[in-house]
C-alpha cells in the first residue's frame, strides 16, 4: 500500500500528463481525440523536443544554454542559403546547419569551460551575437525560394501517416537516453553536473567534457533549425525567439534539476509532449493565446511542484 | 598564462565570426538593393487617387527648386528612424526612403538611418541625438504611438520638420504630416476579395497580429466591417500568431484537425506563408484558400507557387518615397498635405506578375 503511494508520487509528471490527456479527450472527443490529432501533438512537440534533448545534456552537466533559440535561427538561415542554390546536393544545407550549431556550441563550451565564464553569461552573449549574425546573413528578411528537395527533410510523412519530424524526435530522444544511461560519457555528464570537483579528482577531464556537452546542445539546436527551415521552406532570422525557454521548461517539467547532476531522459520527452499538448488542446478548444500563456505557466509550476514533492517523499 | 591564451583564442574565434558575418552582409545588402531597385516604382500606380497626383506635382516643383538652390545654400540633412530592421516590410520601407532621399540629393552624411530595435526608449534617445546634431528634417516610423510624442514636440520646437511614417502617433498634430496606409481599409480590401472567392459562404479562420497592435486592431476592424454583410460566412477561429511564420503553421495545423475550413485569412504574409505550409502538408491546398497582407516577396512567391491565393499591398515603396519627398519639401519651406494614404492593391495569381516584373 505504502509502496504504491510512493510510486505514484514518483511519477507526478506522468500523472499530470495522463490526466490532461483524459480531460482534453472528454472536452473535445471529436477533434482532440482523433488519432490524426494525437500524432499532430507529437509532431508539434518534435522541434522543442529536439532542442530540449540538447538542453538536457547541458543542464545535467550543471550549465545552461540561452543561445539555443538564436542557433535555431542562424542554422536555419545558413541551411536556407545553401538550399537556395539550385543543383547543390541536399547534404550541404544539412551539414551547414549542423556545422553552424557545432561551431556555436564550441564557442559556448570554450567560454564556459576554458575561459571559465558563467554559462549563463557566455550563452547570453552568444544568444545576442548569433541572432545578430542571422539577421546580417539574411539581410533581415526570410531566405526563401529553396530547392524542392529541401522540403523532404522535415515536411513529409511516412506512409502519409507518421510525420518524419516525429521520427527525428524519437531517434534523438532514444539516442540521448542511450548516451546518458549506457555510456561512460553519459555517466561523466552526471558526475560533472553533480559535483565537478569530485569528478575532477576522480580523473574526469571536466573541461573537455563540458566542451563536448555544449557542442551536443549546439548540434541539436542546429538540427532543430534545419527542421524548421525545411518545414516552413524558408530561413527566417527572427524565428526561435524564446525557444530556449520552452526547451528549458520541457527539461525542468521533466524533472531534471536546474542545479545539475540528476534527471531522466524520458522526463524531458514527457515535458516536451506536455507543452505541445497544452497548446494543441487549448487551440482546439478555442482558448485565446493570451489565456494559454497563463494556463501554461500554472501547469509548469504545478507539474514541477508535484515532481519535487514526489522526490522528497521517496527520498 | 595558459588561460589567457585560451581566452585570446576564444575572442579570435568570435571575431572571425563577426568578420564572416560582415562579409556576407555587404553581399546581401547589394542583393537587397537590386531587388529594391527592381521593385521600386511599383507603387500603387494603377488607382492613384487625386490627392496623390497633387502630391506628386508638389514633389516635382520641390525637386526643381531644390536643385537650383542647392549649390549656394548649405547642405540640408535628413534622418530616418525605423522601429526595427528585422523583417522584409521595414527593410523595403527604409530602402525606398533612402533611395528617394539620395535622388533628392541627401547623400553621404546628410542622410542617416537609425534602428530603434523595437524599443521606445532607444528610439527617443536616437531622435534627441539627431536633433542635437542639427538635422533639418526627420522621418519617424514609430516604435510606440504614445512614447515618442514628446520627442516629436521637442524636435519641432528645435525647428526640425517631422514626418510620421506608417503608423500614426497618438497626437498626430505634433508632427507636420503623416504618410502611411490605412489598416482598416486594407483589412476590408482583403476580406472583400476573400468573400468574392468564397461566393459569400463558408467557414474561415483568422490569423491575427499581436493583439492590440495598430496593424492588428485596424485590419481586424476592416475584416469585421466586411464580414457583417455576409451572414453565411462563419469565422470559426481567430487568434494571434504574432506575425510569426512558425507560430502560424502550428496554429493552422491545430485548426485543420478540428474543423472544416474554406479559407485562412492572415493579417500579414509571414503568417500566411506558414498557414499555406500547414495546408499543403495536410494535402488540402486545392480546398483551402490562404490570404495575407503586405505583398512581401515571400508572399508573392507563394502566390506564384499556388500556396497562397492573394495578398494586399499597402504600397510600401510608395509610402517610403512619398515620405522622403514630403520631408524634403518641408525642409525647403513648402506646405504639404496633413496626411497621405497609400492605395491598397490586391494581388492574386492573375496580376502577381505586374508587381514581380517591376
Amino acid at each position: 500500500m505504502n509502496r504504491k503511494k510512493i510510486n505514484f508520487k514518483n511519477y507526478g509528471i506522468f500523472v499530470v500528463f495522463i490526466v490532461l490527456v483524459i480531460i482534453l479527450m472528454i472536452l473535445s472527443p471529436n477533434a482532440f481525440a482523433k488519432p490524426r490529432n494525437l500524432i499532430n501533438v507529437v509532431k508539434q512537440a518534435s522541434i522543442n523536443g529536439v532542442l530540449a534533448c540538447g538542453m538536457m545534456f547541458v543542464i545535467i552537466a550543471g550549465g545552461i544554454d540561452l543561445s539555443a533559440g538564436s542557433v535555431v535561427a542562424l542554422s536555419g538561415v545558413v541551411a536556407a542559403y545553401l538550399a537556395q542554390m539550385q543543383g547543390i546536393p541536399i547534404i550541404l544545407p544539412i551539414l551547414g546547419a549542423l556545422g553552424t550549431g557545432a561551431l556555436i556550441g564550441l564557442i559556448n563550451g570554450f567560454g564556459a569551460a576554458y575561459a571559465e565564464l558563467p554559462p549563463f553569461i557566455i550563452t547570453l552573449a552568444t544568444m545576442s551575437i548569433v541572432r545578430g549574425a542571422a539577421l546580417i546573413l539574411s539581410g533581415g528578411s526570410p531566405v526563401f525560394g529553396l530547392q524542392e528537395q529541401f522540403e523532404g527533410i522535415a515536411g513529409i510523412s511516412i506512409a502519409n501517416v507518421i510525420p518524419i519530424l516525429v521520427l527525428y524526435f524519437l531517434l534523438i530522444a532514444v539516442f540521448s537516453g542511450f548516451i546518458l544511461n549506457k555510456t561512460v560519457f553519459g555517466r561523466h555528464v552526471y558526475a560533472i553536473g553533480g559535483n565537478s570537483i569530485t569528478a575532477k579528482v576522480s580523473g574526469i577531464n571536466v573541461k573537455s567534457m563540458l566542451l563536448r556537452v555544449y557542442i551536443i546542445c549546439g548540434v541539436f539546436s542546429g538540427i532543430a533549425g534545419l527542421l524548421i527551415a525545411s518545414r516552413t521552406m524558408q530561413g527566417s532570422p527572427t524565428v526561435g525567439v524564446g525557444y530556449e525557454m520552452d526547451a528549458i521548461a520541457a527539461v525542468v517539467i521533466g524533472g531534471v534539476s536546474m542545479s545539475g547532476g540528476s534527471g531522466k531522459w524520458y522526463g524531458t520527452i514527457i515535458g516536451a509532449l506536455l507543452l505541445a499538448l497544452i497548446s494543441n488542446g487549448l487551440d482546439i478548444l478555442g482558448v485565446s493565446s493570451n489565456f494559454q500563456q497563463i494556463i501554461k505557466g500554472i501547469i509548469i509550476a504545478v507539474a514541477v511542484y508535484l515532481d519535487l514533492r514526489g522526490k522528497k517523499t521517496s527520498a | 598564462m595558459k588561460k589567457r591564451i585560451i581566452v585570446g583564442l576564444f575572442l579570435a574565434v568570435s571575431l572571425m565570426m563577426t568578420a564572416c558575418g560582415g562579409a556576407s552582409d555587404s553581399k546581401t545588402t547589394t542583393a537587397a538593393e537590386t531587388k529594391a531597385e527592381a521593385e521600386a516604382t511599383t507603387a500603387a500606380g494603377k488607382e492613384a487617387s487625386t490627392e496623390k497626383q497633387e502630391v506628386s506635382d508638389v514633389v516635382k516643383d520641390a525637386k526643381a527648386e531644390q536643385f537650383s538652390g542647392a549649390k549656394n545654400e548649405e547642405k540640408k540633412s535628413m534622418a530616418l528612424f525605423m522601429s526595427h530592421m528585422t523583417n522584409e516590410f521595414v527593410k523595403t520601407l527604409s530602402s525606398s526612403v533612402q533611395k528617394e532621399a539620395e535622388e533628392l540629393g541627401y547623400t553621404g552624411d546628410s542622410f542617416k538611418i537609425y534602428d530603434g530595435k523595437n524599443d521606445v526608449a532607444t528610439q527617443v534617445s536616437q531622435i534627441e541625438q539627431a536633433v542635437t546634431l542639427g538635422v533639418d528634417g526627420i522621418i519617424i516610423e514609430p516604435v510606440s504611438t504614445d512614447g515618442i510624442v514628446k520627442a516629436v514636440k521637442d524636435a519641432e520646437k528645435a525647428g526640425v520638420k517631422v514626418v510620421i511614417l506608417n503608423q500614426r502617433i497618438s497626437d498626430q498634430n505634433a508632427a507636420d504630416t503623416f504618410v502611411g496606409a490605412d489598416n482598416e481599409s486594407t483589412g476590408a480590401a482583403l476580406m472583400k476579395k476573400v468573400m468574392e472567392d468564397l461566393d459569400g459562404k463558408g467557414n474561415i479562420v483568422e490569423l491575427l497580429g499581436p493583439m492590440g497592435s495598430d496593424g492588428q486592431v485596424g485590419r481586424s476592424k476592416g475584416f469585421d466591417s466586411v464580414l457583417a454583410g455576409y451572414p453565411d460566412v462563419k469565422v470559426i477561429a481567430s487568434d494571434s500568431a504574432d506575425w510569426d511564420t512558425a507560430k502560424a503553421l502550428t496554429l493552422t495545423e491545430n485548426w485543420l484537425t478540428s474543423s472544416d475550413i474554406q479559407a485562412v485569412v492572415a493579417q500579414n504574409d509571414g503568417m500566411a506563408v506558414g498557414a499555406a505550409q500547414a495546408v499543403k502538408e495536410a494535402g488540402l491546398t486545392d480546398k483551402i484558400k490562404v490570404y495575407g497582407v503586405d505583398a512581401t516577396s515571400d508572399g508573392l512567391n507563394a502566390i506564384v507557387n499556388g500556396g497562397m491565393t492573394g495578398t494586399v499591398s499597402q504600397g510600401t515603396e510608395d509610402q517610403g518615397k512619398i515620405s522622403a519627398d514630403l520631408c524634403s519639401n518641408l525642409i525647403y519651406g513648402q506646405s504639404v498635405p496633413k496626411e497621405v494614404i497609400a492605395t491598397n492593391v490586391v494581388y492574386t495569381k492573375e496580376n502577381v506578375n505586374e508587381i514581380l516584373k517591376k
